[in-house]
């Protein structure tokens, strides 16, 4: 056979054709009875129905947590796991922080030293000291 | 071109819904039938509690019975068509993959019901996995035949596996955040997918039995040409499997891999269905041509400096030479040769290497590659045609076919 | 060496024994005491690629001007193309193109053995007999070289006979079995190397 072929399989480029966000679940968490669940529980009768309604692919857990702070947990298609406790805080600002875990991947937290990264082969291509411009002596 | 009523053929897909005017049929079988529609949801508390046995265990089996709050929601295999809309996860699967709102929320949670969990082709996603197999390999097919019209057919079925195979399929399912059911059942949110599992131990590759419609199936050290592939074998130059024992009952499962895969098809089934032509191919845009495939290292030549010889040979081009562009340290430790593959006065390619040998089996690889990778300009795939005020079809450019040697 | 030697453009300018003879004409004080704001200035004044000149204007074209890397296999060569294709008229060869001149190249081999399709039939037919009866004197190489052609024409005319065949693998077991870890190691290393220039990596 003069050739064959190599199986292989197609790598995921997010966002190149669609979009998929990468939250996959929130997890709200309140305590009836403690002073600092009261900016939750605002936040869960006001603000939470129009947010469910903004991101419809996150899905959305609201559960009693007794005795406990306020918090927030995001699920992430990656398996791992984000949570945020949110005691004593105003709904704007556990709005702020429910964004914050709706917009993250789900990896670690990491510096990114090139502003774009990519699996298209460079168009120069790699430099190499026996291609290009070349001069005999 | 005249549009096609698709109502009247996802009603097949959810027949009562079409139906439920026929009140008299619906009164006749209400004890007995299962509805694949909400429009015929009869709450019905008699329902036969013998359809499964989920759980081994008898005792653990009527505690769940007895738990459970939606009693119905045992009767089946399956979950019930009425918890599609209750459930959350199935929503958000649907707004994450943007699916079109005319794909109802419970054809998509049939699509997350595979075979081996529900054994009625009522209500799991064979038929939809059939359905959009054909159009995931047709569209593959058509994109990678007209844009790389050369390629050796070894290569497209690389190609193919890489785009459409089950392994990427299920990648592409993991990448969509769906989960899977530990076990399926009746009482299980419709947004898990659920499959019967394999037994741990049982040889997957083994328990296949191959039914090909190939002559001499029996000899297996016969060799099997790459032509005979395309008539016989499946999309990707594998052997077609038997037909896989889901009717039996006996409690095969089928690998976590496959069932993703046959998710991912019915996922592609269900959208033609319900929303038509142009909707299944913007999905299939989106979804499978985006990902990242580089071609040029699908291929593995043996002697490519042999082919290109018969290449040129072929196409009546000059025999290829092989002359060195430049060196370094020919007596050193590590020498570097580059090489170009000429044929009269054009380079066909150009390879280095640490050998004269290597370099020069490198150029008439790169050389090759030049010739199968030849990409026309301003292509277009025969599915262009179905659009609304489509051009003009103008033929696309087919080649002889690969070196034979 | 027969070889014309080929050295890349970016270290000529910093090893000063390779810069042509005007530089020699000069003083080596007068260089050292010049200004860097001129040296630097006049190093960036490079001439563009004729292909952008004048000549070329106005015409549809595609200037190739390949960068100093190894070539991409999605650039197919222009030979490869069609003959209805627009790239093959529209193409403007680089006309610094090192590769100007093929004859001139060095071919790989030292000199390319002159096919000379002499042999017959019946000496084809002798060759086999040779092979087959008394394989142990008609080597591949003994009946090339009785035959005046390449071990490989012997190779495709006739096979061993199964008796040495054998008899040869047995002759390789016996000598692979004295070799020790490094050795076998290293065949195998590059028997997996030479397998990789197949998959180009």
């Amino acid at each position: 056979m003069p050739v064959k072929g190599i199986r292989t399989v197609t790598a995921a480029r997010n966002g190149v054709g669609a979009f998929i966000l990468q939250c996959k679940r929130l997890d709200f968490h309140y305590c009836n009875f403690g002073g600092s669940s009261r900016g939750m529980l605002a936040f869960l009768t006001q603000t939470l129905p129009r947010f469910a309604k903004e991101n419809p692919q996150i899905e959305i857990r609201v559960s009693p947590r007794h005795q406990k702070h306020p918090m927030i947990k995001g699920q992430y298609i990656n398996g791992n796991e984000k949570s945020i406790c949110v005691r004593n805080l105003e709904p704007e600002d556990i709005l702020k922080k429910a964004m914050i875990l709706k917009d993250a991947s789900g990896d670690k937290l990491k510096r990114t030293k090139k502003p774009i990264t990519s699996l298209n082969e460079s168009v120069r291509g790699i430099w190499s000291p026996y291609h290009g411009d070349l001069r005999g002596v | 071109m005249k549009r096609l009523q698709l109502q009247r053929w996802s009603s097949t897909v959810l027949s009562p819904r079409a139906r439920t005017g026929n009140c008299l049929h619906q009164q006749l079988y209400t004890a007995k039938l299962r509805y694949q529609s909400t429009a015929s949801s009869i709450q019905s508390e008699s329902a036969p509690y013998d359809a499964i046995d989920v759980l081994e265990d008898p005792k653990l089996m009527s505690q769940v019975r007895r738990v459970h709050k939606h009693k119905s929601a045992l009767a089946y295999p399956s979950p019930p068509v009425e918890a599609a809309t209750r459930s959350a996860k199935l929503a958000a699967l649907h707004a994450r993959l943007y699916l079109p709102s005319r794909l109802p929320l419970q054809t998509l949670a049939r699509t997350l019901v595979d075979a081996s969990a529900d054994e009625n082709a009522d209500f799991n996603n064979e038929s939809l996995a059939t359905l959009g197999h054909d159009l995931l390999t047709y569209y593959t097919t058509e994109h990678l035949l007209c844009n790389y019209p050369r390629l050796p057919l070894t290569v497209i079925f690389a190609a193919m596996y890489a785009y459409a195979g089950p392994k990427t399929l299920a990648a592409m399912a993991k990448e969509w955040g769906v989960e899977h059911a530990a076990m399926p059942g009746g009482e299980v949110d419709p947004g898990y997918l659920q499959f019967q599992r394999v037994e741990p131990g049982t040889d997957v590759e083994a328990n296949s039995d191959l039914q090909s419609a190939r002559p001499y199936a029996a000899q297996k050290n016969w060799r099997k040409t790459v032509t005979s592939k395309i008539f016989y074998d499946d999309e990707f130059g594998d052997q077609i499997k038997g037909v896989v024992s889901t009717g039996s009952g006996s409690g095969s499962g089928v690998t976590a891999e496959l069932a993703s895969a046959t998710f991912v098809r019915a996922v592609m089934g269900a959208i033609y269905l319900h929303a038509g032509r142009p909707a299944a191919k913007r999905f299939f845009e989106q979804h499978f041509l985006s990902r990242h495939l580089n071609i040029s290292e699908l291929f593995n030549f043996s002697q490519p400096a042999r082919d290109l010889a018969r290449l040129c040979n072929r196409e009546n081009f000059e025999p290829p030479v092989a002359k060195i562009i430049s060196e370094t340290g020919r007596k050193s430790r590590h020498p570097v040769f580059v090489v170009g593959i000429f044929s009269g006065q054009d380079k066909l390619g150009e390879g280095a290497g640490a050998s004269l040998l290597e370099a020069r089996e490198r150029a008439a690889l790169a050389a090759l590659k030049g010739w199968y990778l030849y990409s026309p300009l301003n292509v277009r795939v025969p599915s262009s045609m179905e659009e609304e005020g489509a051009a003009p079809w103008k033929p696309v450019y087919v080649d002889l076919g690969e070196v034979i040697v | 060496m027969a070889t014309s030697i080929v050295a890349p453009k970016r270290p000529f300018l910093t090893l000063p024994f390779l810069l042509p003879s005007w530089t020699d004409s000069l003083a080596l004080g007068s260089r050292r005491y010049q200004s860097s704001y001129r040296r630097t200035k006049q190093r960036l004044r490079v001439k563009p690629d004729a292909s952008f000149g004048p000549s070329h204007a106005g015409q549809d074209q595609i200037i190739y001007n390949p960068p100093s890397s190894a070539p991409t296999a999605y650039h197919t060569p222009n030979k490869f193309l069609p003959a209805d294709d627009a790239r093959r008229s529209m193409l403007v060869e680089s006309l610094n193109s090192v590769t100007s001149n093929v004859s001139e190249l060095p071919g790989v081999y030292k000199s390319e053995a002159e096919r000379k399709y002499h042999l017959t039939p019946s000496d084809i037919e002798e060759i086999r007999n040779l092979r087959m009866n008394d394989p142990m004197t008609w080597s591949r190489y003994k009946l090339a070289k009785r035959f005046e052609c390449s071990p490989i024409f012997i190779a495709m005319v006739c096979e061993a006979s199964p008796e040495k065949k054998q008899m040869q693998k047995q002759v390789l077991e016996a000598v692979q079995s004295r070799w020790g870890v490094k050795r076998r190691m290293a065949r195998e290393d590059r028997q997996l190397r030479r397998e990789a220039w197949g998959r180009d990596e």
